[in-house]
């Protein structure tokens, strides 16, 4: 069969004695592996040149992500972490992009824990430091951030976290404000990319300031939102310090830590002072009606502004950019001049919460609305114009200018007939050859946890590989309690860089208590849901310089798994064989599944003028229709009635080649 | 480009991999060297892997939200008809539609066996909500302007020469010449005439 990507010798000297207690680590599998693509010339967007731009008020459209960066370059920020995930990735992307030339220290951290661990490090020697990070990592980073925040920095530190409202991306909508108030440091909230920028500055000098932490959380409609951006001076980023022993500073004993509550305690309380007097917490708009006050935060604030004025409700409307400590004595004020107060925020009532004590001491007779006693607003999902100004309407007894019931139930006739369209697997995926596999050998009875990654696509029908999936690093923990529970067959599902980022405790933990699973690493050379950003496995680093890769294969001889195998999953019969293998060891095996994920791939070869492929469908064809109800490839459609190969989106991965069981589909040349 | 404007709302539709991101890229910076107010939202990650993408673009001084609200497209502009459906909500008798013919079938339908539907049952469901139509030849023109690729920037000129976009067409020639790699901008910018070319025969 012809192999469109490059080769991988299995090893031959692979045989192990399972029953061999005095197991020494030898290389089991000598892989000859696959060049990851890692280039920045495989990006298909724009530069983040323009980010480098040394023109004092000049206006840029930028991502509310592209404005943090630039925030960081004229912080003079000299350590910038970070783990990929959507909505944050972008602010790490263009950094990397960018770093050498602006004499930045840039890293993709194996994971948030050790992001914030490189970042606190330096922040500790006095570099100004930011780490950033999609929501869920900051319960990944939570053990090192809690505590630093008793330590505290001596360089301003900035932790960027990425909220996700309605889950665009995500597997949860938690909403990380309350990070800010379990571990008492400061939380700004810029609401367009103009703040965003402003705030990542603001945000260092109130770190260095207070000497702790400062949390600056988006959410998606704010990392995602491109809004005019007016440039201020570019600062020089200094990447060099001192370490200052300390031991009583820095050195969290119990004797070291008591102290040190009542510390941040106090700078909490000095922070309040800054929140009571920053720019960011003040009268946004000055209404007529001086009944009703709206109190709002990130983008939040914008659908209020908007729709209030839809309503034609001209109130106060309260902003606030510091989110915590909240500003006691100006909202005090606020609520003591209006009788009417509407809370408008996104997710949890965190700031309604808090008002509603603060009106306590301050204006025990304001009427306070939002959603905790009623819910004028949805506490999940995101809001919208919409469901602010039905909120509002409510409220303020406003009649709605859009028939919006009317809009619904007309589209909802053509909403009906409408087939869906999810994200998919891409035509030419090595994940989806995995798992036509992974479930040809598995079957029914088998069971399978996944994880996070473009591989939670592999639920869909007709692969159907994926019955449990909760965060990163998941499926390996999991899959020994499941196993324990059910005696199943039962086959770990994770990527590379989630191997990386979380699963190796969890398989550490297989070996050790002699759990019998099968974790499939699916390494497709690159972190591809957030990107194609590099990890440990692709030997070049968020600087674009090279490092030693570090193998899954390896590192699983190495936590004394004596079943590992590479594979490819473009190599069928081989990789059913081993899948056979691997479930009939008896204690945990992996198999690595390698083989680049397919964007970079056609990327690189039309990039570098390679053979390009395509698949066609012959005359040998009966249309029993195999290739469409076992793999679900996008390329391949249904044309009056037939099987046909879609020439623009088929890569040439053979997949179908080899499960055609007519031998009907061949390969094209296409250059 | 209109004569006098509170506030313009486009809505663009398609599948990951038509370009939608970049070609709100375009029609935001082109407004922004217009001196205008923005907000572009894009939706990353999940949303990428051929699922469906929706992009807003507002342009106006009073613009905060990044997201149209229901009934307010001035323009929806959609990449693939079955997307074009999908968005409809955000348009109204007042909206203009401008669709591209492409046809890229979700998956869905293979696995079901099904059709994909006619061109007729899609103008028709369009209609319910729109009465202002332009459907253009995407493909033909990209090819013609040297990729099928740059259908993108095709509708991107059909849109450039609507009234309904209070931005001069030299803008929207700047914007590409900042976003686009130096040796795609000919072609780009050849999709983009083609595209301007077409839309001024409809108005």
């Amino acid at each position: 069969m012809y192999q469109n990507f490059a080769i991988i010798i299995l090893s031959v000297t692979a045989y192990l004695n399972q029953y061999n207690t005095s197991f020494k680590p030898k290389l089991i599998c000598e892989t000859l592996t696959v060049k990851p693509f890692y280039s920045l010339e495989n990006k298909i967007l724009p530069d983040s040149h323009i980010l480098l731009k040394d023109k004092l008020g000049e206006q840029v459209l930028l991502l509310g992500n592209e404005a943090i960066a630039r925030g960081i370059l004229e912080a003079g920020i000299g350590v910038v972490t970070t783990y990929p995930g959507t909505p944050a990735s972008e602010i790490g992307d263009s950094i990397a992009e960018i770093a050498k030339e602006a004499g930045i220290y840039m890293e993709y951290s194996t994971n948030e824990i050790v992001a914030t661990e490189v970042a606190g490090g330096a922040a500790n020697c006095g570099v100004r430091a930011l780490s950033a990070m999609k929501h869920v990592g900051l319960n990944v980073a939570a053990d090192m951030v809690m505590t630093l925040a008793y330590t505290g920095v001596r360089g301003g530190y900035v932790i960027v976290t990425a909220d996700d409202p309605e889950c665009y991306s995500s597997q949860n909508e938690q909403d990380n404000r309350y990070y800010a108030l379990l571990s008492n440091l400061p939380c700004l909230e810029p609401s367009n990319a103009q703040e965003a920028k402003d705030m990542t500055i603001t945000a260092i000098e109130i770190s260095e300031k207070l000497e702790i932490p400062v949390i600056l959380r988006t959410t998606t409609r704010v990392s995602h939102t491109r809004s005019p951006v007016k440039y201020g001076k570019l600062a020089k980023p200094h990447t060099k310090g001192e370490f200052i022993r300390d031991v009583k500073r820095l050195i969290m004993v119990p004797a070291n830590s008591r102290p040190k509550h009542p510390m941040l305690l106090k700078k909490a309380e000095i922070a309040k002072e800054i929140s009571e007097t920053s720019p960011y917490n003040k009268i946004a708009h000055e209404g007529k009606n001086k009944q009703i006050g709206i109190i709002s935060s990130s983008a939040a604030y914008n659908y209020a502004e908007e729709a209030s004025e839809l309503l034609g409700l001209d109130v106060d409307i309260l902003k606030l950019g510091v989110t915590h400590p909240l500003p006691e004595k100006m909202i005090g004020k606020f609520l003591k001049s209006h009788e009417k107060i509407i809370v408008v925020e996104e997710l949890e009532p965190y700031l309604e919460m808090q008002i509603k004590a603060i009106a306590k001491d301050h204006a025990p007779n304001v009427e306070i609305h939002g959603k905790m006693t009623i819910a004028h607003f949805p506490r999940d999902g995101e809001l919208s114009i919409r469901t602010v100004a039905i909120g509002l309407a409510k409220i303020t007894a406003k009649k709605l200018p859009i028939d919006f019931t009317k809009i619904d139930e007309e589209f909802a006739k053509i909403v009906k007939e409408l087939p869906s369209r999810p994200p998919i697997l891409c035509a030419g995926c090595p994940h989806r050859a995995s798992f036509y596999l992974i479930r040809k050998v598995g079957g029914e009875k088998a069971l399978y946890p996944t994880d996070i990654g473009c591989y939670a696509l592999g639920i869909a029908p007709p692969l159907n590989v994926g019955d449990i999936m909760i965060c990163m690093g998941a499926s390996v923990g999991m899959a020994q309690g499941i196993n324990r529970a059910t005696d199943k067959d039962t086959i770990a599902i994770v990527g590379d860089s989630t191997f990386f980022h979380a699963a190796i405790p969890g398989l550490v933990n297989a070996v050790y208590n002699n759990s019998k699973i099968v974790v499939a690493v699916l390494d497709n050379l690159t972190t591809a849901m957030t990107g194609h950003q590099p990890h440990p496995g692709t030997g070049k680093t968020g600087m674009q310089t090279p490092s030693e890769r570090i193998l899954v294969e390896k590192i699983a001889e190495g936590c004394g798994v004596k079943y590992v195998k590479v594979v490819d999953p473009f190599k069928t019969k081989e990789t059913e064989t081993i899948l056979k293998e691997a479930l009939k060891h008896e204690g945990p095996s992996v198999i690595v599944f390698r083989a680049p994920c397919a964007l970079l791939a056609v990327r690189e070869k039309r990039r570098k003028g390679l053979e390009l492929l395509t698949c066609r469908i012959t005359e040998k064809c009966t249309n029993c229709m195999a290739c469409i109800k076992l793999l679900g490839c996008p390329a391949i459609v249904i044309e009056e009635g037939k099987a046909q190969i879609n020439e623009a989106l088929c890569v040439g991965c053979g997949l179908c080649v080899s499960v055609c069981p007519y031998k009907a589909i061949e390969y094209v040349r296409l250059n | 480009m209109c004569i006098s404007l509170k506030e313009c709302n486009v809505v663009l539709a398609g599948v990951g991999g038509q370009g939608i991101l970049l070609a709100a890229e375009v029609l935001g910076t082109a407004a922004m060297k217009e001196g205008l107010n923005v907000r572009v939202s894009e939706i990353h990650g999940m949303a990428q892997r051929g699922g469906a993408v929706v992009s807003n673009v507002r342009i106006g001084d009073k613009v905060m939200a990044p997201t149209v609200l229901e009934g307010q497209a001035d323009v929806l502009v959609g990449f693939e008809p079955l997307e074009t459906l999908r968005n409809l909500r955000f348009s109204s008798k007042k909206t203009l539609v401008i669709m591209s013919d492409e046809q890229i079938p979700p998956t869905e339908l293979a696995a079901k066996m099904k059709k994909y539907p006619s061109m007729e049952e899609i103008m028709e469901k369009i209609h319910r909500f729109a009465e202002k139509i332009t459907v253009v030849d995407t493909r033909k023109l990209a090819k013609e302007a040297g990729s099928a690729l740059a259908q993108n920037i095709v509708l991107i000129g059909v849109l450039a020469a609507s009234d309904r976009i209070p931005v001069k067409v030299e803008r929207f020639r700047e914007a590409l010449q900042e976003l686009v790699p130096a040796k795609y901008l000919e072609m780009n910018l050849k999709a983009f005439n083609l595209g301007l070319e077409h839309g001024k025969k409809q108005t």
